[in-house]
C-alpha cells in the first residue's frame, strides 16, 4: 500500500521503518528525523536506511503525497492547525476513499475537527491510533503491539485498516474500537493513571524516608496484590521524557479548564519538586553548601536507552549544582550530546566518557538514570577514586546495606 | 522684591481673594490651558485650585526669592543639604544612568550605584530561576520584607501598584511585608509558610531598628524550632541584609555575601530606589525596576531644568503652599481612583509629614507660620463611603490630590474597562462637586442639610497609564514638590528627629512595665497606668499558677 508520513514525531519516523520493511511504499517529505533524540532511538536509522535502499521509502514532493491513498500523521501537539491545513488540502486534492491515521497528540475532539475537514461523501475517514510507543524500544513496540485501542468510526476504513496492520499482529491480544473521542480520551487516561501511581509511590518514598522505612519492601508488598500489580511503582527522582509528560500536561490542562481539578497539576508539580531530589539531599548532607564540590553524575538521560534528556530529572539536578557553584563531573552512555546542548557548555561541567574516570576526587556520587551498566560497578574502584564515598542513588539501583558495609555513605529515596 | 515682601504681596493677594470662589475662577473659558501642565506621561490639571493668574506669579516670585534655583542644584550636587546631620540626600543618584557621573567627596557614585544595582540583580536572577535554596535544598518560593517606616511603606506601595507588571519567571514567588512591632504581622502570616522555601529580606538603614530586629528574631526562632538546624546555617540560606550597617548585620548573624548596601547618602523615605527596594526587583524583574528609576530620572532632569513656570514639582509645591499658608487649608487627603495605589496614601503620608512636619527653621528659630498639613488618604471610591462627607460639607478646609490613570484594562475585556470608565466618571464628579458645590447641578429646591458649599480646592494628576515608568515619575514629583516646600519653609526635609525621643522613652519605660511603680519615677498619668499595669499582669501570672 502507497503510505504518505507527515510529521516530525518519533512514531511517524517508526511507522515509516516498519511499515516499509512490511513491504509497503512510503513518501517521506524530510529524508530523516529533525530531532536528535529521534535519530537515536535504537534500529530507527537502521530501518529508514534499508527501507531507502530498498527503494520502499521514497522522497517526494508535498503536491505528490496529497496523492496518496493512505496518510500517517503524527506532528508536534502545537501543529494542529498545520494538520487542519492538510485534511483541507487532501479534501480538494486528496483521492476518494482515503484514510488517514493520526496518531498526534492534538488533544480529545481534535480527531473529530479534522475529520470534518474531509470530505466524507467521498469515503475520506480520519482514524485515530493514539501513539502508545515508547522511547528506547519503538520499533518493537510498533511491530509487536499487545493491544491496539483504534478509534474509527467507518467499517470501510476498518477492514482496510486491519489489512494493513496484518503484518503487526503476531503478539496481539485485542484491538479495542472506539469512537476517535474515545480512543483520544483514553490515552490521556493511560497517561494520567501511570503518572499517578508514579507520583504516588514518590510520595510515599518520600513518607518513607521520614519514618525510616524501606520503601522497596513495601513496594514489594503493595505489588504482591492483584487490584496493584508492580508496573509503574519504582520510586525514584521524577519521570521525565516528551511524549508522556506532553499528554499528562495536556490532561492536567483539560481537569484545571473545564473541572478546576487539581488532581494531575499536583501529581506534575510533585514530580518537578522530585526531580531535585538527589540535589536536596546532596545539599542536606553537606550542610546548604556545595561551592567547589566535586559532584560525579551517572546518567543524564531521561530514562536507560534512551539519548535524550527531555525533561530530565538531570537538567534540574545539574543546574542547581552549576548554580551553587558546583563542579560537575558527568557520565552518560548515550544523552550527554542532548545534555550539553540543552544546558550549554559550563567550566564547571565535564563529560566523561568512562565512569570511573567521572569520580576522581569526587565528593559524592549522583546516580540518576538506571543504565543497566550501572547496576553493578567496581566498588572497590569507586571508594578508592572518590574523595568522600558518598553515593545518592536516584533510582534504587544499589544495595543500601551493601554498600554501608563497603564504607560508603548511601542515600536511595524512601530507604 | 526680597522673599518678605513676596510673602507679603501673597498675603494681600489673599484678602483681596478671600471672597473668589472657584465656581467663579472655573468660569474662564481657558482655565484648564493655563493651569494644567504636562511632563511625558503625566499631567497635572490645577485648574481646581484657587489660583489667579496673579498668584501663580506672585508664588514664582516667592520661589525665586527663596533661592530655589541653588537649593535645586545643591541638592543634586550632593551638598550637605541635610545639615543636621551633616548628609547630603542624594536619592536622585540612585536613578542616574549607567553613563553618568556624580562626585561626592571626589569619588564618582554612579559606579557604585550600579555597583549595588548590579548585586541586586543578582539576587533578582537566583531567586526568579528558583536557585536561591533554603535548608532543605528547597527553592525559596516567598520572600518576606522585614522592615518599618522607609523599608516598608515605598517597597509596598510599589509591590502593589505594579503587580500586573509581574513577569513569568517572578511569578512562583510570593511576597509579603512584615513591619508592626507587636508582633501580630509576622504571627500570623508564619503559619501560613513553610520554613524551608521563606527567605527573609531584612531591611533597615540602622540594622537596630527595635521592631525590625524583633521581628527578624521570631522570623529565625521559627526557622529554628522548624529545621533543628544551627542559627549560623540559617542565617545564610533564609536572610538577607539591606543596611549601611555591614557590621551590626554581620554581628546579627547575617555574613557579608548575604548583604545588600544601603548608602549613607539616602534618606530611608527616600530609599525604595536603593537596595531596598529588592522586593520590588523580585516582584517586576530588573528591567521593571530599571523602568521605574527610569521614570523618576525623567522627572529629576524635567526638576532641573524646567523654568518654574512649567515645571511640575515647583508648581504643585506652591499651589500647596499658596493653599497652606494663605488661604489656612490644614488638612491634605490623598485619593487615588486606582485600587493598585491603595497604599499610596500612607507612603506619602510618611514622604510629607516626616519630612515636612518641623517647625523650627535651618537657623533653628521658631517658624512662625504653618509647614506641613495633617495628611491621609485612601482609594478614593472607598474613601466617597467614608470620609467625603466631611470634605463636602465639613467645617474643615481641605485640599484634595485625585490620582487617576486614564487607559487601564486594554488588554482585559469591555467589562473590566467600563469599571474604569465609571471609576474615571466618579473621580471627575468629585472634583467637581468639592469645586462648584451647588453650583455643579441645579440646587434650587435643596433643603438646607442637601447643599454643598463648594470651594474645596483639588489637584488632579492623571497618568497616561499606570506604569513603572509613570509611577516612578509620580513618586519623584512628590518627592520634589516636599524639596521645594522645604526651600520656601526653610526647613530640613531630610532629617526627623522628633521620631527620637519616645524611642529614647520607650527604652527607659521597658523594665517598668510589670513592675511595681516607685514614686516620682514618671510623670502621675505614667506611673498611674503602671501601677494598673502591675496589677493586671501580676494578676494574670496567679491565675496561671
Amino acid at each position: 500500500m502507497l503510505i504518505a508520513i507527515w510529521g516530525d514525531e518519533l512514531s511517524a519516523w517508526v511507522a515509516a521503518a516498519e511499515l516499509a520493511r512490511s513491504g509497503n511504499d512510503i513518501l517521506l517529505q524530510q529524508p530523516a528525523p529533525g530531532e536528535s533524540s529521534h535519530r537515536a532511538e535504537p534500529g530507527l536509522m537502521d530501518g529508514l536506511e534499508n527501507g531507502l535502499q530498498s527503494g520502499r521509502i521514497r522522497l517526494c514532493t508535498h503536491a505528490e503525497a496529497l496523492q496518496a491513498p493512505w496518510h500517517w500523521l503524527a506532528s508536534h501537539p502545537s501543529d494542529l492547525q498545520q494538520a487542519e491545513a492538510l485534511c483541507q488540502a487532501l479534501c480538494r486534492q486528496g483521492p476518494d476513499e482515503l484514510v488517514v491515521i493520526n496518531q498526534s497528540n492534538f488533544g480529545i475532539g481534535a480527531s473529530d475537527r479534522l475529520q470534518a475537514r474531509l470530505d466524507q461523501n467521498r469515503g475520506q475517514t480520519l482514524v485515530c491510533l493514539p501513539d502508545t510507543l515508547q522511547q528506547g524500544q519503538a520499533l518493537q513496540q510498533f511491530a509487536a503491539p499487545e493491544t491496539l485501542l483504534l478509534g474509527c468510526e467507518d467499517d470501510r476504513a476498518r477492514l482496510r485498516l486491519q489489512a494493513l496492520l496484518r503484518p503487526f499482529s503476531s503478539r496481539l491480544q485485542q484491538i479495542q474500537w472506539m469512537t476517535r473521542r474515545e480512543a483520544e480520551f483514553s490515552k490521556f487516561a493511560i497517561s494520567g493513571m501511570l503518572a499517578l501511581r508514579l507520583g504516588y509511590i514518590n510520595e510515599l518514598a518520600n513518607l518513607a524516608d521520614r519514618l525510616g522505612v524501606d520503601i522497596e519492601v513495601v513496594r514489594q508488598g503493595m505489588g504482591s496484590d492483584k487490584r496493584i500489580g508492580q508496573h509503574y511503582l519504582a520510586p525514584g527522582c521524577g519521570f521525565g521524557g516528551h511524549h508522556f509528560t506532553q499528554y499528562i500536561e495536556g490532561l492536567a490542562d483539560i481537569l484545571t479548564e473545564t473541572r478546576h481539578s487539581t488532581l494531575l497539576n499536583t501529581v506534575l508539580n510533585e514530580n518537578e519538586r522530585q526531580k531535585e531530589l538527589p540535589f536536596r539531599k546532596l545539599w542536606q548532607h553537606y550542610q546548604c553548601d556545595l561551592l567547589g564540590r566535586r559532584i560525579a553524575v551517572w546518567g543524564c538521560a531521561f530514562k536507560p536507552g534512551v539519548a535524550s534528556v527531555d525533561n530530565a530529572p538531570s537538567l534540574r539536578v545539574l543546574r542547581a549544582l552549576l548554580a551553587q557553584g558546583a563542579r560537575v563531573q558527568l557520565h552518560d552512555p548515550e544523552a550527554m550530546q542532548a545534555l550539553q546542548a540543552e544546558l550549554g557548555g559550563s567550566a564547571d561541567l565535564t563529560l566523561h566518557q568512562d565512569p570511573y574516570s567521572a569520580l576522581e576526587q569526587a565528593d559524592a556520587l549522583l546516580l540518576l538514570t538506571e543504565w543497566p551498566q550501572y547496576s553493578s560497578p567496581d566498588y572497590e574502584r569507586m571508594l578508592h577514586s572518590m574523595r568522600n564515598p558518598l553515593i545518592i542513588d536516584g533510582r534504587n539501583l544499589f544495595e543500601p546495606d551493601y554498600l554501608r558495609e563497603l564504607g560508603f555513605t548511601y542515600y536511595g529515596v524512601g530507604r | 522684591m526680597n522673599k518678605h515682601t513676596a510673602w507679603q504681596r501673597l498675603e494681600q493677594l489673599s484678602r483681596e481673594q478671600a471672597s473668589v470662589h472657584l465656581r467663579d475662577l472655573l468660569q474662564a473659558p481657558n482655565r484648564f490651558e493655563q493651569f494644567s501642565f504636562r511632563q511625558d506621561e503625566l499631567l497635572l490639571d490645577l485648574s481646581r485650585q484657587r489660583l489667579t493668574t496673579e498668584t501663580l506669579q506672585q508664588l514664582l516670585q516667592l520661589a525665586e526669592h527663596s533661592e530655589l534655583e541653588a537649593w535645586i542644584a545643591a541638592l543634586f550636587k550632593g551638598d550637605p543639604v541635610n545639615h543636621t546631620e551633616n548628609r547630603a540626600a542624594l536619592h536622585t543618584a540612585l536613578r542616574l544612568p549607567a553613563e553618568a557621573t556624580l562626585l561626592l567627596d571626589g569619588e564618582d557614585l554612579v559606579p557604585q550605584v550600579q555597583a549595588d544595582l548590579q548585586r541586586m540583580h543578582d539576587l533578582v536572577d537566583q531567586l526568579h530561576q528558583g536557585q536561591w535554596r533554603g535548608f532543605s535544598g528547597e527553592a525559596i518560593d516567598t520572600l518576606v520584607n522585614v522592615g518599618v517606616g522607609g523599608s516598608d511603606l515605598g517597597p509596598m506601595m510599589v509591590c502593589r501598584a505594579l503587580e500586573g507588571f509581574q513577569p513569568a519567571e517572578a511569578r512562583h514567588i510570593t511576597t509579603h511585608f512584615i513591619s508592626s512591632m507587636d508582633g501580630s504581622q509576622i504571627s500570623g502570616l508564619l503559619d501560613q509558610l513553610d520554613p524551608a522555601r521563606t527567605l527573609f529580606v531584612v531591611s533597615s538603614k540602622s540594622f537596630s531598628t527595635a521592631d525590625t530586629l524583633a521581628n527578624a528574631a521570631t522570623a529565625l526562632d521559627w526557622l529554628n524550632r522548624a529545621s533543628g538546624l544551627p542559627t549560623e546555617l540559617l542565617t545564610k540560606r533564609h536572610f538577607i541584609a539591606v543596611t549601611a550597617n555591614a557590621t551590626r548585620a554581620e554581628a546579627w548573624g547575617i555574613p557579608a555575601v548575604n548583604q545588600l548596601h544601603f548608602r549613607d547618602w539616602v534618606g530611608g523615605r527616600y530609599s525604595l530606589w536603593s537596595t531596598i527596594g529588592l522586593a520590588i526587583a523580585v516582584r517586576i524583574g530588573m528591567s521593571g525596576f530599571r523602568a521605574l528609576l527610569a521614570g523618576a530620572h525623567a522627572m529629576d532632569r524635567h526638576f532641573r531644568q524646567a523654568p518654574f513656570a512649567a515645571n511640575l514639582p515647583v508648581l504643585l509645591a506652591l499651589t500647596e503652599v499658596w493653599n497652606i499658608n494663605f488661604l489656612g487649608i490644614h488638612a491634605h487627603a490623598i485619593l487615588p481612583y486606582d485600587g493598585r495605589l491603595a497604599h499610596l496614601p500612607a507612603y506619602l503620608e510618611q514622604l510629607e509629614m516626616e519630612s515636612n512636619g518641623k517647625s523650627v527653621d535651618r537657623q533653628g528659630q521658631p517658624i512662625a507660620h504653618h509647614t506641613c498639613p495633617v495628611l491621609w488618604g485612601e482609594i478614593g471610591p472607598n474613601a466617597q463611603h467614608a470620609f467625603y462627607q466631611l470634605l463636602h460639607q465639613g467645617s474643615e478646609a481641605v485640599m484634595c490630590d485625585f490620582i487617576v490613570p486614564a487607559r487601564r484594562y486594554s488588554d482585559q475585556g469591555d467589562a473590566l474597562q467600563s469599571q474604569h470608565r465609571l471609576t474615571i466618571a466618579n473621580c471627575l464628579a468629585q472634583a467637581r462637586v468639592l469645586a462648584l458645590g451647588d453650583a455643579a447641578v441645579d440646587q434650587s429646591n435643596a433643603t438646607p442639610w442637601q447643599r454643598y458649599q463648594g470651594n474645596q480646592p483639588s489637584t488632579l494628576i492623571l497618568l497616561d497609564e499606570l506604569t513603572p515608568k509613570s509611577l516612578g515619575a509620580l513618586i519623584a514629583l512628590y518627592e520634589h514638590k516636599v524639596f521645594v516646600q522645604s526651600v520656601i519653609w526653610d526647613i530640613n526635609p531630610f532629617d526627623q528627629w522628633g521620631v527620637e525621643l519616645g524611642k529614647q522613652v520607650a527604652n527607659s519605660l521597658l523594665d517598668a512595665i510589670g513592675a511595681p511603680v516607685h514614686s516620682g519615677q514618671f510623670d502621675a498619668a505614667t506611673e498611674g497606668i503602671l501601677d494598673q499595669l502591675h496589677r493586671q499582669l501580676n494578676a494574670e501570672d496567679d491565675t496561671q499558677c
